[in-house]
């Protein structure tokens, strides 16, 4: 063992200096919620959403309201090239006395174009009949099968034409027609024509709605794009887009606007009542829980009524309300336990010796402790507020026609789930995301904001 | 922490949106394989409970379903279609419709008609179903019993064309002077108010229906609440009514025509409103019969079933309201309405339910007239788009109403998909071609049926439905006096044309006065006629004999059968 094992160290300034900058509270948080890739990621879908509520009308032009009626229930891969045609009240044909003997309706064709705008059939007479059935069909049918929908009736042998106008969608159809007798029984001999509808739209229709300019700038025949509907249409041919960009803004209107209300009279309320405590305390939060205890949607029914808001005129500010006045318990009674909390911290002890007076108390030193938890019940607030609102809509107690809001879209939606199924799925899929969004962001806002998390502590 | 705190920027962006998208798909896996799973449940429950069948071979049984509940079943109060239909099965008038919707004798065996009245000889072995037999006095308390104004009868007035029935519903006259008596028994004498060319046709409609005086009495009041408050004289009888459940008919042994009745029971199993559900238990053949609509049609048509058309006779319409405290009363503003009106648009691309036909006139297609059709002989006339004078016709109402703008109307209107559908249509049409703003009032039925009367309403979705088979049942719907003219529409001149088509024994006369009340509607904008309804609807091959009609009992089971094919 040597001398230098017993050196005395020196004192120099080579000892490893840790240090971090000063971050405050917020910053802290701000961190710990950018390193929470879902809370983070959720934040992007609800700026999203926000821009694409109030921005989106400013870049998508379309009137939500519009209906095209040569588009409804149209799918996002619709067709956009339509055949310009003019509709013409048409006379039909009428043949000469049938010969032959002959049992099915022979050399069933169609007559001129067949498009969304008409289809229109002739065939040959059959004898002894009195007059003929029209069905369509939309899979072919295999021999002995129902024809399909019965989509008309010609009276007479001699009558032999049927214009078809109904709801006409471009895709393939099979006509059949088939004599009757005179007691209305079917003749057992069908004739069955395989058509292929082109879309169409008429010249009146292309110059109203704005796709050609006059009518002289295109001759029937000609073919012409039809504005885009990338989320396709709705059953009265409105642009679900736009729509759902409206739905956006009652929904988020809603969604943001109710518990931003009611969570700061729940603070006002909540940090009074812990402040103050004792018998006054309790007063309060009993009125809390008798609030708590009051259904909703008599209230908002109240409401409407108290508002004067007639028949066909929108619920949405007797739901925004009774929402507030009716939610703001929840966030009243976890300020209230905050704040019974905080007041019993030496820091406030301290203020209130050194003479700070009660509101800068409350002000500067309660209300502050408690912010993480208003925002957590803030975030968490948001998406049960969306779907109250998509459910009243739904019922038809929130907005009225022609306002669309996601609840009311779904509503619409469901009833055609099975043949059109994006009326559904799209605002469906805006609430689902929205409120998953909203919910994610609270979880990370929880995570994040608790104190006893905060790094380095 | 610290990897966290320096992996703050974009590559954590990225890879928690693709977290996300993970949590989406799986999410979306999920329910798809939920979807899968509940939809192999429900098939294969479809197929273990097959027993309970829409056709019943073994008990000669067809199952239906009822769309709503009937209120209650008394003759004399019975206003709805479904109370109609039960009540047709049950019950039979004088006169009864047959398998070609021809009048056939019911409890009247014969009967000798003239100008002002009639005498009707009823058949000795008609029995109600607890064995009285059915007699003269019957009818006759029946009938007295619906123009009691106690009673609250909504159809008293079909019985007005009878000597004094009017006064009696009006509380003004004694019911003993009722123009009707019974002779001995089995026959009953009919004296009529005036020339009355459509009487016959009237009895076979429920109101005209007998009912049994002393067990009427008995049941103190209650009498059509309960099956066990009935008695039935037609071919069949309830055994079994659980309100709001089901409801069940038996074949009436004592039914004087009974070798008629085929079935042996019919069986309203089930009562649904909702479509969807109605359809799912006809695909599961739980149900005989089922009607289709806009949005579940694509399905019967995939699943090859066969699909049938029906007309059910009734007319569907705008009424606008003519008091004259409503901005509607103004003509101009109704005119211009009428020059945007275009029904074909509305029944092909809005409602787009085959069966519908677009409206023309009050008086649908199926009507007779003096030969033919009625609008074979008399088309009518027709609403032809015109949107510039309507503008014109606009700018005029706006003129004498001196306002700058119209108040929004109300458009009262049912609470349902297709009324719906056809509300946000008008909302739209009038905002685009006339700039008038609309405020839709949804209301149920009975509400809205409350509002129609108080009036408070600029334009009113509504429809009506023939009570008989003749014009008059539609044409004196818009007279001034008509309780149902809901609009308090009054023209003098209409009056006068109903007046002469009640009274007037000439055919052609009655329907030259029908052709210029049509024409005067028209022409004075008192409606907006949109379509004429139809349906259609899927139903089992094997019950035969069904009879379908626009005009008295629809669908018609007494006459029905079951086949027993290769497949049964």
């Amino acid at each position: 063992m040597s001398d230098l094992s017993f050196k005395p160290i020196s004192l120099a300034a080579d000892v490893e200096e840790r240090s971090r900058p000063s971050l405050s509270y917020w910053q802290d948080a701000w961190i710990r919620l950018r390193a929470n890739k879902r809370a983070f990621a959720s934040l992007f879908v609800i700026i999203g959403m926000l821009v694409f509520a109030c921005a989106g009308p400013l870049v998508w032009h379309i009137d939500p309201d519009a209906q095209d009626l040569d588009q409804t229930s149209k799918p996002p891969w619709g067709d956009r090239n339509a055949l310009v045609q003019s509709y013409e009240p048409w006379a039909g044909v009428t043949s000469a006395e049938p010969q032959g003997n002959n049992l099915s309706p022979e050399s069933l064709e169609v007559v001129g174009d067949a498009t969304t705008t008409f289809v229109r059939l002739v065939w040959d007479p059959v004898p002894n009949s009195n007059g003929y059935r029209i069905y369509r069909q939309i899979v072919e049918p295999r021999v002995g099968d129902p024809l399909g929908l019965p989509i008309g009736d010609t009276k007479g042998a001699t009558s032999v034409s049927f214009e078809d106008r109904l709801d006409i969608k471009p895709k393939s159809y099979w006509y059949s027609v088939v004599a009757v007798n005179e007691q209305g029984e079917e003749f057992p001999e069908a004739a069955t024509l395989k058509v292929d509808v082109a879309f169409s739209t008429t010249i009146a229709n292309a110059v109203e709605r704005g796709y050609i300019e006059d009518e002289n700038s295109v001759a029937i025949g000609d073919t012409i794009k039809v504005p885009l509907h990338p989320l396709g249409t709705d059953y009265l041919g409105r642009d679900m887009l736009s729509r759902l960009m409206e739905g956006a803004r009652i929904s988020l209107f809603i969604g943001i606007v109710a518990p931003f209300l009611f969570v700061i009279a729940g603070v006002i309320y909540g940090s009074f009542a812990g402040f103050i405590g004792g018998n006054f305390d309790h007063v309060l939060m009993r009125f809390a829980d008798f609030v708590i205890a009051l259904p909703f949607l008599l209230f908002m029914i109240l409401f409407k009524l108290l508002f004067g808001i007639g028949p066909g005129e929108s619920g949405i500010l007797p739901m925004l309300v009774a929402l507030v006045v009716l939610s703001w318990p929840g966030a009243a009674r976890l300020v209230r336990g905050e704040i019974l909390q905080i007041r019993e911290e030496g820091y406030v002890e301290a203020s209130r010796l050194l003479g700070t007076k009660t509101p800068r108390l409350i002000l500067r030193h309660m209300i502050p402790n408690t912010m993480g938890v208003v925002l957590v019940t803030f975030t968490f607030a948001v998406p049960s507020a969306i779907f109250t609102e998509a459910f009243l809509s739904f019922i038809g107690m929130g907005v009225t026609a022609p306002t669309a809001s996601w609840g009311s879209m779904c509503n619409d939606g469901i009833k055609t789930m099975e043949t059109t199924p994006h009326e559904l799925i799209f605002p469906a899929l805006f609430i689902s995301i929205t409120v998953l969004a909203f919910n994610f962001l609270g979880d990370g806002l929880r995570d994040a904001l608790d104190a006893r998390m905060r790094y380095g502590e | 922490m610290a990897d966290a705190i320096q992996g703050t920027t974009a590559p954590v962006n990225v890879s928690s949106a693709w977290q996300l998208t993970k949590y989406g798909l799986i999410g979306l896996l999920f329910f798809i394989l939920l979807l899968a799973a509940l939809g192999w449940i429900t098939s294969n429950s479809a197929a273990s409970t097959r027993s309970s069948q829409a056709v019943d071979f073994a008990t000669n049984t067809v199952t239906l379903a009822l769309s709503t509940e009937p209120p209650q079943l008394d003759s004399t109060r019975a206003t709805d279609m479904v109370s109609g239909m039960l009540l047709g099965h049950t019950m039979e008038g004088l006169l009864r419709y047959g398998p070609n919707n021809e009048l056939i004798p019911g409890m009247a065996e014969s009967w000798d008609i003239h100008e002002n009245g009639g005498t009707f000889h009823l058949r000795q072995d008609a029995l109600w179903s607890n064995g009285s037999p059915v007699t003269a006095h019957d009818f006759v308390f029946a009938w007295k019993t619906a123009l009691d104004p106690d009673t609250g009868s909504q159809y008293a007035f079909i019985l007005f064309p009878i000597k004094n029935a009017r006064g009696i519903s009006e509380g003004e006259m004694d019911p003993e002077t009722l123009g009707t008596k019974a002779i001995d028994d089995f026959t009953l004498e009919v004296e009529l108010e005036q020339p009355t060319a459509y009487f016959l046709k009237l009895l076979a409609f429920p109101t005209y229906y007998p009912i049994n005086e002393s067990f009427y009495l008995s049941t103190d009041g209650g009498y059509g609440s309960e099956a066990e408050n009935l008695i039935y004289n037609g071919p069949f009888k309830i055994v079994k009514w659980v309100h709001d459940a089901s409801l069940r008919l038996e074949k009436n042994e004592v039914y004087w025509n009974r070798d008629a009745t085929k079935l042996d029971a019919i069986d309203y199993a089930y009562i649904l409103s909702d479509a969807n559900a109605t359809l799912n238990l006809f695909a599961t053949n739980k149900i005989a019969l089922a009607g289709l609509n806009s949005e579940n049609l694509e399905r019967a048509l995939k699943n090859r079933w066969r699909i049938k058309q029906h007309n059910d006779g009734s007319v569907f319409f705008l009424e606008i309201n003519h008091r004259p405290d409503r901005i509607t009363a103004n003509y101009n503003l109704r005119r211009a309405l009428q020059l945007v009106h275009n029904p074909s648009e509305l029944v092909y691309k809005v409602l787009k339910l085959p069966g519908n036909l677009p409206g023309e006139s009050i008086f649908p297609v199926w009507l007779n007239g003096v030969d033919g059709l009625f609008r074979d002989e008399y088309p009518g006339p027709k609403y032809i788009v015109n949107e510039e004078k309507a503008r014109e016709h606009l700018a005029m109402a706006l003129e004498e109403l001196g306002v700058d703008e119209l108040p929004p109307l109300v458009l009262l209107a049912g609470d349902n998909p297709v009324s719906n559908k056809q509300s946000e249509y008008y909302q739209r049409l009038w905002k685009e071609k006339l700039g008038i703003e609309v405020k839709i009032d949804k209301q149920i039925f009975k509400l809205r049926l409350e509002k129609m009367t108080t009036g408070e309403f600029d334009i009113v979705a509504a429809g009506w439905g023939p009570d008989y088979h003749d014009v008059m049942t539609f044409g004196d719907l818009f007279a001034s006096w008509n309780l149902n003219n809901r609009g308090r529409y009054a023209n003098e001149e209409v009056d006068r044309h109903v007046a002469i088509a009640q009274s007037s024994s000439d055919p052609v006369e009655r329907m030259e006065a029908m052709d210029r009340v049509q024409q005067l509607l028209h022409d004075d904008v008192a409606i907006l006629i949109q379509y004429e309804r139809g349906s259609v609807y899927v139903s089992d091959d094997r019950v035969k004999g069904v009879t379908r009609r626009a005009v008295g009992l629809d669908p018609d089971y007494t006459r029905a059968y079951i086949a027993r094919d290769s497949e049964g």
